[in-house]
């Protein structure tokens, strides 16, 4: 099957007064029609910026970004407002992604009226389609933002980023901002929507049970660099690199009479601006050795399984 | 139960809100008690009033607009709601002490942290400490270098910056810790190291502990006791095995089912439907009410009693009978 999103070798890099700050390094996946990727990884591994950079909010340093088998990397104003349509992104925090300012009900057709393909009558029938599929009730259509929750607001942001009919989808932690029992909620309308209209996910979070619960496959985030990737199901049957491994260990599980072994994480975080080459776990991982400050390889070490580490094979 | 017996103990606590000319309720009768060296957990979702417990305890709420309307607060045995701010003053950072949700926001960005630690115990302790001295044995402990004294709080990261504001909570031996979502704003791997820096500390100096926070496996991990909080009233209260082994209210059962299980693979997640009541305008009866499948009409109306259900396992709910016969 062709993939719907095909990433190549992608970077993004940002200016700082103290050097080049390596967000996105060398990132490379696919997914396909129909399926979630899951992203995760901590604060500042650089898992937005790629989330942001794949629909083209930053403009890539380098690599190649395909969209159904189009280049959408380097394409003119006309033709990347058209790939937009195709390509939409929920945000993280549902206070700040709407506009105080405008209606439930304009928040969610703009992108109709920006987009310039129906008539008014056509985009009034739309938005109460919208506002339905996402379980807005009709009252709230003249409602501002800050008469609704959580939510409701990320409701909002669903209806919105689906008022076009877009392929793809980046969902920026779209349920960190909200409480356990609405989270399930809007987790479970996601992944509704994508089964009804066949959306292609990639899904950003630091929250290890919630990938776990959304994704088809998982790439693991450090410092710009995937170290790891593959299903779901493997990823945490068997987590090969030593960060995944310390990732799943810290999270606090609910299970009282079984805890698992904790595994605490001692050493500095690497900087992320003029990184060495080297592994950028070795400061803070127990295996590090001088191979570690050579440049990592990606390595299949089990079908569909990958992992950036030079030590895989002695630790497993 | 004797006043006495337990280190802390709050008893039937109403704090109110005065906001645009209405009342939000958002703390309506909250008894609770740590005992000495333990760990009480404070469950619950945003706007239960789980901060507004903690401030009330230490009375740092906000002056205008918001009032204990009831209440008792005994620590060791003492009244700390009748003390005069003077008194109050002398508690606050050496009996009890808080470790605030967010170390961003929690330091003064333009005072080096030292300073900001050596602040507390230059106000508490007597003159044999050197406060500087205290500071940078106070860094050292939480694992941070002492020569960083001189530094700013913008020059550390996150997970650092959250143990400076454990230093400083720490750095008079409090007896009683309020630890208000200590580790929420951190990364898991930051987390597990501050949570395990907590733990050690605790136990060496026996220190009591109300922890807040909204994330159950840290309730697992840390605590002794659980309450469970909604709407401003503890639902539900026990020990950490009776809370996570026979969970008993509705909603905290729909708390533990809400969460996506990292051991099981389930297509749907079972979220509670609904949202919580408005604090302006509480429903009459069980807050939980309208979102409860089991909810009958005396739910709607009346005000519900605690039921205890085994040794210290309490339980505000009236159709646990009921509840239990149908799961069967």
């Amino acid at each position: 099957m062709e993939p719907v999103i095909q990433v190549d070798h992608l970077k993004k890099y940002f200016s700082t007064p103290r050097g080049m700050l390596h967000a996105v390094d060398d990132v490379s996946f696919t997914i396909e029609k129909g399926k979630t990727l899951g992203v995760v990884g901590e604060s500042g591994c650089g898992k937005s910026t790629l989330g942001r950079t794949i629909i083209h909010l930053h403009e890539a340093t380098a690599g190649k970004i395909s969209l159904e088998g189009e280049d959408v990397t380097k394409l003119s104003r006309k033709a990347l407002r058209e790939a937009r349509e195709k390509m939409q992104i929920i945000f993280q925090d549902p206070y700040s992604s709407l506009d105080p300012r405008k209606t439930i009900r304009s928040t969610i057709t703009e992108p109709l009226k920006v987009s310039g393909k129906m008539s008014k009558a056509e985009i009034e029938i739309k938005a109460d389609d919208l506002m339905e599929l996402v379980g807005i009730d009709q009252r709230l259509r003249l409602a501002y933002p800050h008469e609704l929750d959580g939510g409701r607001r990320q409701r909002v942001g669903i209806a919105r980023a689906l008022a076009l009919d877009p392929k793809f989808v980046v969902c920026d932690e779209p349920v960190s901002a909200l409480d356990v029992s609405i989270q399930a909620q809007v987790l479970n309308l996601l992944k509704l929507l994508q089964e009804s209209k066949g959306l292609t996910y990639m899904f950003v979070t630091h929250d290890m049970s919630v990938v776990k619960h959304i994704s088809d496959d998982i790439c693991v985030m450090y410092l710009g660099q995937v170290v790891e990737k593959c299903e779901s199901k493997e990823l945490f049957r068997n987590p090969m690199h030593p960060y995944t491994k310390a990732l799943l260990s810290a999270i606090p599980s609910t299970n009282i009479h079984n805890p698992m072994k904790r595994e605490i994480l001692y050493g500095e975080i690497t900087s992320p601006i003029n990184p060495k080459p080297g592994c950028r776990f070795a400061t803070r991982c127990k295996f590090a050795t001088e191979a570690c400050s050579q440049p990592q390889i990606q390595e299949e070490v089990s079908a569909g399984h990958f992992v950036s580490c030079c030590r895989i094979k002695e630790l497993g | 139960m004797d006043k006495v017996t337990k280190f802390l103990s709050v008893k039937d606590l109403v704090v109110e809100y005065a906001s645009d000319g209405e009342t939000v309720h958002a703390v309506n009768g909250v008894s609770l008690e740590v005992e000495r060296g333990k760990t009480l957990g404070l469950v619950g979702e945003t706007g239960a009033g789980k901060t507004t417990i903690a401030k009330a305890i230490l009375r740092i709420l906000p002056d205008v607009g918001c009032k204990i309307r009831k209440g008792e607060v005994y620590l060791d045995g003492e009244d700390i709601l009748k003390l005069h701010e003077n008194e109050m003053r002398k508690i606050r950072g050496n009996k009890i002490s808080m470790i605030f949700q967010d170390p961003m926001t929690a330091l003064n960005p333009v005072q080096r942290i030292g300073e900001q630690i050596a602040e507390v115990v230059k106000l508490h302790n007597d003159e044999h400490v050197n406060p500087e001295d205290r500071a940078k044995e106070m860094l050292e402990i939480v694992g941070i270098p002492a020569e960083r004294y001189y530094e700013y709080p913008h020059q550390f990261s996150g997970g650092m910056k959250q143990r400076v504001v454990i230093a400083i909570a720490l750095a008079c031996n409090p007896d009683l810790l309020l630890a208000d979502e200590p580790t929420t704003a951190l990364d898991v791997t930051i987390q597990a190291q501050v949570l395990d820096l907590i733990g050690d500390l605790r136990k060496k100096y026996n220190t009591s502990m109300l922890l807040i926070t909204h994330d159950l496996g840290v309730v697992a991990q840390v605590c002794d006791n659980v309450a469970v909080i909604y709407a401003g009233n503890i639902i539900e209260y026990g020990t950490k095995e009776q809370i996570f082994d026979h969970p008993s209210h509705p909603y905290t059962k729909g708390l533990f089912g809400a969460i996506p299980d990292m051991n099981e693979d389930e297509e749907w997640l079972h979220p509670i439907e609904g949202l919580p009541p408005d604090p302006t305008n509480l429903p009459a009866g069980c807050a939980f009410a309208p979102r409860c499948n089991y909810a009958c009409e005396v739910c709607m109306k009346e005000a519900i009693e605690v039921a205890k259900t085994t040794d210290g396992h309490d339980c505000r709910c009236c159709r646990l009978a009921e509840i239990a016969r149908e799961e069967e």
